[in-house]
């Protein structure tokens, strides 16, 4: 009975905030923007933080009046799609997307997903912002895909040379989830150390994604030593048992990892162990974060209850989409244009204190511009809270 | 070595909690349970709601795990597998229902404690370090004394209490049991009711050390169906000694075959394959169990 | 006389009453949709074989990746025509499963539901180790299926040239899916079929009456990872790429509910639920999300009262008929 009852309060409730989504701000012509990820199930961390930013920066669009692009100004609905972490049911998502009308899209979340929609997006006339690594997505003959993040082949090299400079680091150890996006990020990882000259003493151990306990996967890595232990691609449920494990056999050395974490997962799961360790972030420190940062986070907080961190680097996806369709608002039903435009964007970044700009780069990794210009912010964890280690540019 | 071995022990302890609930519904009523996974994750978040949240007492909080999945285990029984297996004309139909179960509680608890990996305060701070040759976490030694113990006091408990030996009587044959007067429909409830306790109990366990997260339900589901496969499914002892060989494996595969990465597990799968086809009833189970 | 009825209105409705109604009301998502259930619903059918002669299936996720994974490797590394590799990597998952269903067909019940299981992340682990499978990284950018002439008759057109590559993937796959079915059809109502049945009851008392159980099993359990296979290469194909995560244990799982949703005493029971469980999925999308809570929801429901699947819902007298 209390089943139903709460299957029928869900439904209830579900129909009201779609009848609430569409009456509300009706005065406006409503511009849709798909996201297809995963947010059910082991990964739902990566795209449930993807989706809420996006959901939380649309409501704040429309609450002060909705997004101008040329001479309309529209509210934003954002169209989200669950593919379960399956590239099938991703190909189904960007189908419901072009269905829908939408041009512009945010995902998948991984590289198989990434991999499998793309006959579908460029056959369908859609850009999509996945949050997948693989050269090939991006670089020619492959058209519509805009990797939304810094991918690890480039922050890698930099955090690499900032810790080898600064703090002596001369040898490195890898250790990567046994699953297609680890393991792609940690190969990339060991050719960039090798290429500043750092000596690689462990590569090849892996853990199982579904582990819960890592001091068995840990210990042989140990044994060699290394200045600093990088955790390929790891995943924000892992990586504070990676860190707690390490730390209890006794290394003294540095951590890091090229993907974005949340600090109150961090403390929860590995409190003091994790001072120290060094991620990719956003623009959420307070050293470099603007006022609309400030507010982002704020209001994505009044609606979700929790912010976050890892929503820091996906906050961007949807403000380029927006901001690049300003430029040139014939984008919004081409996206050729789309893709001219971006050539030559530029506009200031909005979350970042400073003058930063939002541009479109890529042009080193893949030959094309085909990434957005992201600032690669590392951070470095200490007591509850990220601080900025340094702040550097893709190109 | 020192380290192997004790690595081996803690893993397989914990899996041999974990598998136990699963056997012991199994045997009962021969419902392969794939919600078992998440009732231990649901396990794991009711402790980290009452210990790491509100500041209990990590044993009350404990407790309440193990209330909360005992009932939501008794009523699942009651109002779910029982009408179905009544009704349905294979029973490996209920696999059907543990599935859709599973993802009923993967649902219910994303949406109730969100998406973010949790964790709690250490009970234990300080790590025990024996000339590095040994190290374990105080922590981890006494979840590990905890979960030996639960599992002695459990066998104790089939073994000698009333319940056990009616629980006992009903997985060896159920309508002998039923002839000799024992309560099917009651002892089929209570032992559910047990088998999910014995989940929230390991979930609630674990959270101090591996913290929690809605993902780690269908995993470990698997694991705990290969440890049942390991010991023969259904047989009590048969659950602990698969969580302890299992333990054992994956703790020596990852110290020797270190080196060769990928593959620690491929070889522990094939193994266990190759282990399976060679005795298919396990190593203490019922052929064709 | 009724069934042929059934069946002339089952192929007027797959092959021009849907895509009719998709080119009218604009639909065209549906077009993918409806490949995959047909794709899905084809590796079910193998799966719900397997439960012909009494084995728990978990393991079709395994074959359908072997099968993706051989036709992806002969299309781009052996310049092969798709449409030959087709039936390779059918055959080829039917050869692993020769070579591993000898032993492990002996185990019933649970182990052989667990041990199947175990195989899909076998599969899947040693397609990350492999080289020829390019490991973690995948197979990428694979050829849309080219075109098939013979005697200057285009048979199959090349599918890059076309317009609308989606509806050819659709006629594909259906025309697949309802050769899957007929010979399933034709295979239950067979000799075989038979002997399956007597199995499924009792394989001692079958093997006491001069059946040959070990082999009966071991081509079952072929003809079943052929269809895993095709179906895997054919989604390959349409996602021109191959992942080691392009089916998992959750596919394997899938598979198997398929059959237990449509009914295991049912032929087309794993047709019908393919179409209920995709599509109930995709109909709850509106949901956000409350969709996998209002979708398992609908699971343990539709479980509670109809435990012997959807299938079991028709006419009481005509059950019978197609047993």
């Amino acid at each position: 009975m209390k089943r139903r009852n709460l299957m029928k309060s869900s439904v209830a409730l579900a129909l009201a905030a779609s009848v609430l989504g569409s009456t509300a701000w009706a005065e406006n012509p409503v511009l849709k923007i798909g996201f297809v990820g995963v947010t059910s199930g082991p990964a739902a961390a990566w795209g449930i933080s993807n989706q809420r930013s996006m959901e939380a920066r649309a409501d704040w669009i429309n609450e002060s009046g909705g997004y101008k692009i040329g001479d309309t100004t529209y509210d934003i609905e954002i169209v989200s799609f669950d593919d379960q972490k399956d590239p099938k049911r991703a190909i189904a998502g960007m189908e419901k997307m072009a269905q829908e009308g939408i041009h512009y899209v945010v995902g998948p979340n991984v590289d198989d997903g990434a991999a499998a929609v793309r006959p579908v997006a460029e056959a369908q006339g859609i850009m999509y912002f996945p949050y997948a690594f693989p050269k090939e997505l991006y670089s020619a003959p492959a058209s519509n895909a805009v990797l939304g993040m810094v991918a690890n082949y480039q922050s890698g090299p930099a955090i690499y040379k900032y810790l080898k400079d600064e703090k002596g680091v001369n040898s490195v150890a890898f250790v990567a989830a046994n699953e297609s996006d680890p393991l792609s990020q940690r190969d990339g990882g060991i050719d960039a150390a090798k290429a500043l000259g750092l000596e690689v003493v462990s590569d090849n151990v892996t853990y199982q994604v579904d582990t819960t306990d890592f001091t068995p996967v840990l210990t042989p890595v140990m044994r060699t030593q290394p200045d600093l232990l990088v955790l390929s691609g790891v995943s924000p449920a892992n990586a504070p048992q990676l860190i707690r494990s390490a730390r209890e056999l006794g290394f003294q050395g540095i951590i890091s990892t090229e993907t974005a974490q949340d600090a109150t997962v961090l403390r929860e799961g590995a409190g003091d162990l994790a001072n120290g360790f060094i991620s990719v972030g956003g623009a959420s420190t307070p050293e470099i974060a603007s006022d609309d940062m400030k507010e982002f986070v704020k209001r994505y907080t009044d609606m979700f209850g929790e912010y976050n961190d890892e929503s820091n680097t996906k906050v961007y996806a949807l403000e380029y989409i927006l901001a690049t369709l300003n430029a040139n608002p014939a984008g919004i039903e081409d996206v050729a244009v789309f893709q001219t435009t971006m050539d030559t964007f530029e506009a200031p970044n909005p979350f970042m204190k400073g003058d930063a700009k939002m541009r479109y780069v890529g042009t080193t990794s893949f030959g094309q511009k085909r990434q957005i210009a992201v600032p690669l912010v590392v951070n470095v964890y200490q007591d509850g809270a990220f601080e900025t280690l340094f702040v550097a540019e893709v190109d | 070595m020192e380290q192997i071995l004790a690595n081996g022990i803690y893993l397989g302890a914990q899996y041999a909690m974990i598998a136990l609930g699963l056997t012991l519904i199994f045997a009962l009523m021969n419902v392969l349970n794939f919600a078992h996974g998440q009732m231990y994750v649901l396990g794991g978040f009711v402790t980290y709601t009452f210990y790491g949240q509100l500041g209990w007492p990590f044993v009350v909080a404990l407790l309440a795990s193990c209330i909360t999945l005992a009932v939501l285990g008794a009523l699942i029984e009651r109002f779910l597998f029982a009408p179905v297996i009544r009704r349905s004309s294979r029973e490996e139909s209920t696999m059907l229902l543990a599935a859709g179960l599973a993802f009923f509680f993967d649902a219910v608890i994303l949406l109730v404690f969100g998406e973010k990996q949790r964790g709690v305060p250490k009970i234990v701070d300080g790590v025990f370090n024996w000339d590095f040759r040994l190290i374990m976490p105080y922590d981890r030694i006494l979840i590990c004394v905890l979960a030996i113990l639960s599992i002695v006091s459990f066998i104790l408990f089939m073994q000698y209490s009333k319940t056990g030996r009616a629980l006992r009587a009903l997985a060896q044959d159920r309508t002998a049991a039923q002839l000799m007067g024992v309560n099917v429909a009651r002892y089929s409830m209570i032992g559910f009711a047990l088998g999910a306790m014995l989940a929230g109990l390991v979930g609630g366990l674990l959270v101090t050390i591996t913290g929690v997260n809605l993902g780690m339900g269908g995993p470990t589901s698997i694991k705990a169906f290969m440890m049942v496969m390991i010991g023969g499914a259904g047989v009590i002892s048969g659950a602990i000694a698969g969580g302890i060989i299992l333990g054992f494996l994956e703790a020596i595969g990852l110290a020797v075959l270190s080196q060769y990465g990928d593959i620690t597990y491929l070889l522990i799968f094939v193994s266990l394959m190759l282990f399976l086809a060679i005795r298919p009833q396990g190593l203490m189970g019922k052929p064709w169990g | 006389m009724i069934q042929w009825a059934g069946v002339v209105i089952f192929l007027l409705a797959v092959f021009i009453a849907i895509p009719g109604f998709i080119a009218a009301s604009g639909r065209s998502d549906l077009y993918y949709t409806l490949t995959s259930v047909a794709l899905l619903s084809i590796a079910s059918a193998g799966v719900w074989l397997t439960f012909y002669i009494g084995r728990i299936n978990i393991g079709q996720g395994a074959f359908a990746l072997i099968g993706a994974y051989v036709s992806a490797v002969l299309v781009t590394k052996a310049g092969m025509s798709f449409w030959l590799s087709l039936p390779l990597a059918g055959l080829f998952a039917a050869a692993v499963a020769v070579v591993i269903g000898v032993p492990i067909l002996r185990l019933r019940g649970v182990y052989f539901a667990m041990i199947s299981l175990v195989l899909t992340q076998v599969v899947t682990l040693t397609a990350l180790a492999l080289p020829i499978t390019n490991g973690a990284k995948g197979i990428t950018s694979i050829p849309l299926p080219g075109g098939v002439s013979a005697l200057g008759l285009t048979l199959i057109p090349d599918f890059a040239t076309l317009e609308n590559p989606r509806l050819a993937f659709y006629y594909a796959a259906s025309v697949l899916m309802v050769l899957t079915f007929a010979a399933m059809y034709r295979l239950v109502n067979s000799r075989l079929g038979h002997l399956c049945r007597s199995m499924q009851q009792n394989e001692e008392l079958a093997s006491s009456i001069g059946v040959n159980i070990s082999y009966i099993r071991v081509i079952v359990f072929a003809i079943s990872s052929f269809l895993g296979g095709i179906g895997g290469a054919m989604f390959g194909s349409i996602a021109q790429s191959v992942y080691p995560s392009s089916f998992q244990v959750a596919d394997s799982v899938n598979f198997m509910l398929n059959c237990f949703l449509g009914g295991l005493g049912y032929v087309f029971g794993p047709m019908l639920g393919t179409l209920v469980l995709y599509f109930g999925w995709d109909l709850l999308f509106e949901l956000g999300r409350f969709q996998l809570l209002a979708y398992s929801s609908m699971l343990i429901i539709l479980m509670l009262f109809l435990p012997n699947g959807l299938l079991s819902l028709r006419l009481p007298g005509k059950k019978e008929a197609d047993k």
